[in-house]
């Protein structure tokens, strides 16, 4: 039987990338369709794709790595590598929207009424539930880090407790925004305030989703005894993606919420 | 009414500590032999029936969905004529 005389992983044929690419062309053709002709099926159709390939190809990696051992240190370093370009893409993508709101904050037109927040604008007080999600979030931090210590000490149960204290965290700081978006005083129809509010916080909220997603992954793999306490990089891509959501919103509160209030 | 949450959180407590010792055993090493037997089938299949119907259904999905598609884009260009 034939074995690599190398380090590295040669990955068996996949038809997952082909499946999330029709699912991509679903999705946006199908939100084209929507918005000019009304109907949904596309849209949807797309989502579904998305899920299952999602679902699937992370499972493939799962096994590729835990259950045949590929994820060997030249194949870790890789996808350290990865993860960290990822998160690096996804700084500039918020930047954008950084910028798009510094733009027209800092140079608030006569339309705006000269100032900044614009005329009528009734802002979120900053000191209230923006606070107490900053509060939130930077808890969430430390448990996380609780949570990497642990899975490093063997510490099982820790692990396990901590990991779901910061899962928590997350959907309480997701439960918070949403009802900050329901009662709030101003709407993403309402001028360029809106519009980079809503749009800045609303991709940042779609990352706390994510985040919390993936650290649910991984409290079930460790349940499910996947990590070590050397190798269990899962987690700390998670966990990298967790501090980087964290720091978004730092951003986010010092700019949109308190400097711009 | 103090007495009766902490209670409730001992319950809660026993409650999950025995259900996590009877039922979660480490079945890596199960998994382990599963994924490395040498019977020549890629990741994406090599768990069983429940990965070929998974498979089946996500690439119906995926020709359905070329299909429909290229179908909508053809409409949307082809200038309707108004009844």
């Amino acid at each position: 039987m034939a074995h690599q005389a190398h380090a590295y992983h040669m990955v068996d044929p996949s038809p997952w990338p082909l499946t999330g690419a029709v699912g991509g062309l679903l999705m946006t053709s199908g939100l084209a369709i929507w918005f000019h002709f009304h109907s949904t099926t596309l849209m949807t159709l797309g989502l579904m794709l998305l899920l299952l390939t999602m679902y699937q190809w992370w499972r493939d990696i799962i096994r590729e790595g835990t259950f045949q051992g590929h994820h060997t240190p030249p194949v870790q370093k890789g996808l350290r590598y990865g993860m960290i370009l990822f998160i690096t893409s996804e700084v500039f993508f918020f930047l954008g929207f950084f910028w798009a709101f510094y733009h027209s904050s800092l140079a608030p037109t006569p339309e705006l009424g000269g100032c900044w927040p614009p005329t009528g604008i009734i802002t979120l007080d900053p000191f209230e539930v923006p606070l107490l999600n900053t509060a939130v979030l930077l808890a969430s931090g430390v448990t996380v880090t609780w949570a990497h210590h642990s899975l490093m000490e063997g510490e099982r149960k820790q692990a396990i407790q901590s990991l779901a204290l910061t899962i928590l965290l997350g959907l309480y700081f997701t439960a918070l925004q949403a009802m900050e978006y329901y009662e709030a005083p101003f709407t993403i129809a309402d001028g360029v305030y809106g519009s980079t509010f809503f749009v800045a916080t609303g991709f940042h909220g779609l990352h706390v989703i994510i985040g919390s997603s993936f650290l649910a992954v991984c409290f079930l793999r460790q349940v499910q005894y996947h990590f070590t306490s050397e190798h269990h990089f899962g987690f700390e891509a998670a966990a990298w993606y967790w501090h980087f959501v964290d720091v978004v919103w730092l951003f986010l509160y010092v700019s949109i919420y308190w400097w711009g209030s | 009414m103090l007495r009766h949450i902490t209670n409730l959180h001992q319950v809660f407590r026993r409650q999950i500590s025995s259900s996590v010792r009877r039922k979660l055993e480490n079945k890596v090493a199960e998994k382990q032999k599963i994924f490395q037997e040498a019977n020549g089938m890629p990741v994406h299949l090599k768990g069983g029936i429940g990965d070929a119907v998974l498979y089946r259904a996500t690439m119906g999905l995926t020709v359905l969905g070329t299909a429909c598609v290229i179908y909508e884009l053809v409409k949307a260009a082809v200038p309707q004529k108004k009844a």
